[in-house]
């Protein structure tokens, strides 16, 4: 062991002696301290914004006079997809999506308003956040630091001599790993800090921001073994870097496109106009609340009069109108449900296929990881249209049962023509208080730490790997030494 | 050109180097032809949303006899079809929708709505030819380029080289010109081969090629100056790397922060919703007076009899578009916010060559921030036609037929892609 | 071949502000093969590296079979034909591969024939021909480097430290070479430390210190026969001075 930490400590000494590598290790510093703390402030003002945007919302539907509850149907409302505490250390897709979602009568509209349509295209080439300098940014510079460490010695000869003195080429391998390990420990180091930080505000965030954090630990160490695998089996410096830097592009930067790429094509997605499109047709199908004659309206009509032993629907205890918008509210309603089901099992299948692509690269489990934790992967997004399709129902189904117990037929049906009747069947502005306000549940900490469970694996069978190579590695040294 | 030739054969003799153009040429090929894909499964897509909306309409057409009804439960499909040479440079097209159905009220509370598209995918961006480009070429021209000098001097060959007569023109011009041309050559008929199948005019193709080489330009130009530096091999090509990582990755990432810090745009969330309420509050004010602020916009309208019951038709498209105007100021300043921050990304660029040319690209094949805007820009003008076709028949009491109906305008693509 | 052989006048080199060559004066007319020798850092490399036009040049001129590097680098590097101390050609090439992209680079191009011919005269095993660089010996290599130069037929010939690491017989038959070469009017000048070497081929011995000629020695008699022993005085002389500098 004292070996192995005087090869460590000569390597590190080398190091800071070496401009250059001082130079990359503060460089490196410096972009994940920016990063951290434009993303963070980024992410918090956004946070706030989405905030004041749902009071905002929520007190203007409070403050509407007196109306006709369906005009409230038609007025509806708008939820704010939050964010976590940890979305500012990987903000994940919440830049790609919509964060805004209109919810009324009839219709689901999709999310709008994401940052990545107002932004320039050159936030395509990549954000600087504390994710996107752990994933990309500090692999790239312990390859830098690392792909000679070993092949140097045996070019200079210095192997020779080491060998020759009784150390082991384990011995090399384990202090080299040191080494670099201490230079990967110090470019995680801010971004570890910051998780502890977050976690301390918001301690129910503790569970989440430690597997991230372990996740990144696993992603670096990967690395840093693989580096110095590489470096003991290249027969030169020049081909441990070039194999290093092929290999990082492949991780890094064409394995997240190429997997989205090949999810895009295994599970292709309908466009948002064409089911809408489909939802109408199949309501047509169902029935037709336009058409006087409708099959299912007739029966819903002949239903509801046998059910009160009446014959009219003026004689109904309540106004049949809001009955029927209720009805047909819950026959469309069924509709969507059905098709964002559709929807959301093609998205997580193409999810899948990312995640199962993620044996090709680590780059992409830690990524999953990142996401899940910081709970701005595709799930939290889902739930997000989930639940606010919900809170859309139950806001319209609550203002539907308005109009069908408060209001009369006569007057409901004269509206249009007459302006007393019209008067009447405005109801007081104390009933849109008593909708409730849409409470966003993310993924439970328990769901997340279960999402990362998987990738978590992944990025150990990747450390797995990594370390038998450089076993190998020695071996393979310790013959070609000679 | 016999020099160039024995270099041809001897850079083609080197397995390394066949490997490296034998990858980008197959990554080469995927993105066109991923592309080609891509940009057939969004013209399905328009022509799917089209077909199903004529059915629709049919059925609409069944009960909407009058123009109010009409207007209200007609949706209109808008498309943006990709051009011919979107296949190379998908750019913004897979986060905007390319079909937006719209119908003839407010517009704000339509426009800004989103494709159903998985955003993490969208999350790492598209695998196409301007990534092959942009990313992918210029680590090939490193490998090819870092040790050209450093390799002959660390295998003792430099010396002997540089005594042979007109060294410069018989051994590094044509080394530096054969890298240049084989990695040219390879991205170029790739992208021709692409071009022909995707039907690209002529010009727009010669522009496009034009930029691919000018990109192989420059990492030429850069690689070559890192190369003929005194650096070891290992020290240029982690040099090169480190440049072509700093002005792809770390370059636009830091000049977008800048750029949104310093180009604040108004909360587009915050337009939407007083749209709503613009709208909204009509049923709680005066009717005629909203009919005479609507009048002075349309003062042809003016002498329309004033309202005889709480509804109508008339008041109801005055509103919506009142509710529009209300916005006006607040959406043209969100997008005048938008088009100075990609005008400023544009700055940016000057000092980014491969970023001006990502755009130039873009530009090109029109999948640009400009492109979005003006497939915008055209719904909006379409809207206005819209709308205005039908005020005839709610201010005018012009009888409204199925021939009316039919008659309404529908979205024409300025490319003369229209289908109908 | 004939030609005007290689001549050094008052050559003045300068290496990072220090002079490197001081003066240094010598002339290897056609047909003549000179061997400078020098301690390590006496600027024996560097002359070399003058003579090819690849150091500027202070003071002093060369004149490459009446060409003057500095100003008509071209034409000079065009009569020169140079061997470093590692032979260094491309190992993924064969002999024959070689041969034929140097000359190629050199802007000249041979028979297929004329190749076999310098194999056959540098005495490289003609099924060595067709082998990659990788495999060669550095005997080997050296003769490909050599059959090289015949076929660039140029008029004079550099040498640097050609024999280090040959063996005997290899050492034999080089020296061989550059007797048959000498026939054919080439002006030979090598630099080297191989003392036995250079009285084994050379026509003159010079010997350089401190980027000056010290010493010059002609062969005697027809014998070609040198003082060795006043050779080896002034050479270990020299070593040991500049030891002690």
């Amino acid at each position: 062991m004292r070996r192995v930490c005087l090869i460590a400590w000569a390597e590190l000494a080398l190091m800071v002696r070496s401009r250059v590598a001082l130079i990359g290790v503060i460089a490196l510093l410096l972009l994940s301290t920016i990063a951290a703390a434009t993303s963070y402030a980024h992410m918090a003002q956004e946070r706030l914004g989405r905030i004041a945007n749902q009071t905002e919302t929520d007190a203007l539907f409070e403050a509407q006079p007196a109306r006709h509850p369906h005009r409230m149907v038609h007025y509806g409302s708008y939820v704010y997809r939050p964010i976590g505490t940890l979305a500012g250390f990987d903000p994940g897709i919440d830049p790609f999506s919509g964060t805004t979602l209109y919810l009324e009568g009839h219709r689901q509209n999709s999310a709008t308003i994401s940052a990545v349509r107002e932004n320039s295209s050159l936030m395509r080439f990549g954000q600087l956040t504390p994710a996107f300098v752990l994933q990309t940014l500090a692999p790239l510079l312990l390859i830098f630091l690392g792909f000679s460490m070993i092949t140097r010695e045996r070019t200079r000869g210095s192997l020779r001599l080491l060998l020759s003195s009784g150390v082991t080429a384990r011995d090399i391998i384990l202090g080299k790993t040191l080494a670099l390990g201490s230079v990967g420990l110090v470019a995680i180091a801010p971004a570890w800090l910051t998780l502890v930080l977050m976690a301390i505000v918001m301690p129910s965030e503790a569970g989440a921001a430690a597997m991230v954090g372990l996740g990144y630990g696993l992603y670096m160490l990967i690395w840093v073994v693989g580096i110095i695998a590489t470096s003991a089996l290249a027969r030169s410096g020049q081909a441990a870097l070039l194999v290093l830097i092929g290999i990082w592009c492949f991780i890094a930067v064409v394995a997240p496109r190429g997997a989205a790429e090949l999810a895009n094509r295994l599970e292709p997605l309908e466009s948002r106009a064409a089911t809408d499109l489909t939802i109408q047709a199949e309501l047509r199908q169902l029935g037709d609340s336009h058409n006087p004659d409708d099959p299912f309206f007739a029966a819903f009509k002949a239903r509801t009069l046998a059910h009160y032993g009446v014959t009219k629907v003026e004689d109904l205890p309540f106004n049949f109108r809001g009955a029927v918008s209720a009805e047909g509210e819950a026959l469309t309603s069924r509709l969507f449900a059905m098709h964002f089901a559709e929807l959301a099992t093609t998205q997580r299948a193409q999810s899948n296929i990312v995640a199962n692509l993620s044996i090709f690269s680590p780059a992409l489990a830690v990524r999953r990881v990142s996401m899940a934790g910081a709970g701005t992967d595709l799930e939290t997004h889902l739930r997000f249209l989930q639940q606010s399709e919900a809170h859309r129902f139950a806001m319209v189904q609550y203002l539907n049962g308005l109009h069908r117990n408060r209001l009369s037929l006569a007057d409901d049906a004269a509206r249009s023509k007459d302006p007393q009747a019209e008067k009447r069947t405005r109801i007081g502005a104390t009933n849109w208080a008593k909708v409730p306000d849409f409470v966003f549940k993310p993924t439970s900490a328990a769901d997340r730490l279960s999402a990362a469970i998987t990738p978590i694996l992944i990025l150990a069978l990747w450390l797995g790997a990594t370390v038998i190579l450089a076993g190998w590695s020695g071996r393979v040294l310790a013959g070609r030494a000679l | 050109m016999r020099h160039l030739w024995r270099e041809i054969k001897f850079l083609l003799g080197q397995r390394a180097s066949v490997w490296t153009i034998a990858l980008l040429t197959c990554l080469a090929a995927l993105s066109v032809g991923l592309g080609l894909q891509e940009v057939a499964r969004q013209k399905a897509a328009i022509s799917e949303v089209i077909a199903l909306q004529k059915t629709d309409t049919a059925a609409i057409k069944t009960f909407a006899t009058d123009a109010g009804d009409a207007a209200y439960y007609r949706f209109h499909p808008t498309w943006d079809p990709p051009s011919t040479l979107a296949f190379a440079a998908l750019g913004q097209r897979d986060i905007a929708p390319s079909i937006l159905r719209i119908r003839a009220l407010a517009l704000e509370g339509q426009i800004h709505e989103n494709e159903a598209h998985n955003p993490e995918l969208a999350l790492p961006g598209r695998f196409d030819f301007a990534f092959v480009l942009i990313y992918l070429a210029p680590l090939v021209l490193i490998v090819l380029f870092y040790d050209l000098w450093s390799g002959e001097r660390e295998a003792g060959r430099l010396a002997s080289l540089q005594a042979l007569p007109k060294a410069r023109m018989r051994v590094w011009l044509p080394r530096i010109a054969v890298r240049f041309g084989l990695v040219s050559a390879v991205l170029v008929f790739v992208f021709w081969g692409g071009a022909l199948i995707s039907g690209a005019g002529l010009s727009e193709t010669i522009a496009f090629t034009s930029l691919i080489l000018t990109l192989v330009g420059f990492w030429t130009l850069i690689a070559t100056l890192i190369a003929k530096g005194t650096g070891s091999s290992p020290t240029n090509a982690a040099v090169q790397a480190t440049i072509w990582f700093v002005i792809t990755l770390i370059g636009p990432a830091g000049s977008n922060l800048v750029i949104n810090a310093t180009t604040p745009i108004p909360d587009g969330a915050a337009i939407m919703r007083e749209n709503r309420e613009a709208v909204h509050d009509a049923w709680d004010v005066d009717r005629d007076a909203t009919l005479q602020r609507f009048y002075k916009l349309y003062p042809e309208y003016a002498t329309s009899p004033p309202m005889q019951r709480p509804f109508e038709w008339k008041w109801y498209y005055a509103f919506q578009h009142l509710g529009d105007q209300h916005v006006e100021p607040l959406s043209r300043a969100y997008r005048a916010g938008i088009t100075e921050r990609d005008a400023r990304a544009g700055l940016v660029a000057l000092a980014l060559p491969p970023i001006a040319i990502q755009r130039g690209l873009h530009r090109i094949a029109r999948t640009d921030m400009a492109a979005q805007s003006s497939y915008q820009d055209r719904i909006r003008a379409y809207h206005t036609r819209l709308r205005t076709y039908y005020y005839p028949y709610l201010f005018k009491a012009k009888p409204f037929t199925p021939a009316d109906f039919d008659a309404a305008p529908a979205f024409e693509h300025p490319s003369g892609e229209n289908v109908h | 071949m004939g030609g005007e052989g290689l001549s050094l006048s008052e050559l003045v080199v300068e290496r990072g502000g220090r002079s490197v060559l001081d003066g240094l004066t010598l002339s290897v007319p056609a047909g003549h093969i000179y061997a400078l020798l020098g301690g390590n850092g006496a600027g024996k490399s560097t002359a070399l590296f003058a003579t090819l036009g690849l150091l500027p040049v202070v003071s002093g001129q060369v004149l490459v079979d009446g060409k003057d590097p500095a100003s008509q680098p071209d034409a000079a590097r065009a009569s020169v034909a140079y061997l470093p101390e590692t032979v260094a050609l491309y190992e993924h090439l064969t002999a024959r591969e070689n041969v034929d992209y140097f000359l190629s680079l050199a802007g000249q191009s041979c028979t297929k024939a004329q190749i076999e011919e310098a194999f056959a005269q540098v005495r490289l095993d003609p099924a060595a021909q067709d082998q990659r660089l990788g495999a060669f010996s550095k005997g080997m290599r050296q003769k490909t480097a050599i059959a090289l130069a015949l076929l660039r037929r140029t008029p004079v010939l550099l040498l640097d430290e050609p024999t280090t690491g040959l063996d005997p017989q290899a050492t034999q038959d080089f020296h061989a070479l550059l007797l048959d070469l000498k026939a054919s009017d080439v002006a030979i000048l090598m630099v080297t430390h191989d003392l036995l070497g250079a009285v084994a081929v050379a026509d003159t011995i010079g010997l350089i210190i401190d980027g000056k000629l010290a010493s010059e020695w002609q062969a005697q008699g027809a014998n070609r026969r040198f003082d060795l022993q006043a050779l080896y005085g002034a050479f270990t002389h020299a070593r040991v001075g500049h030891a002690a500098a």
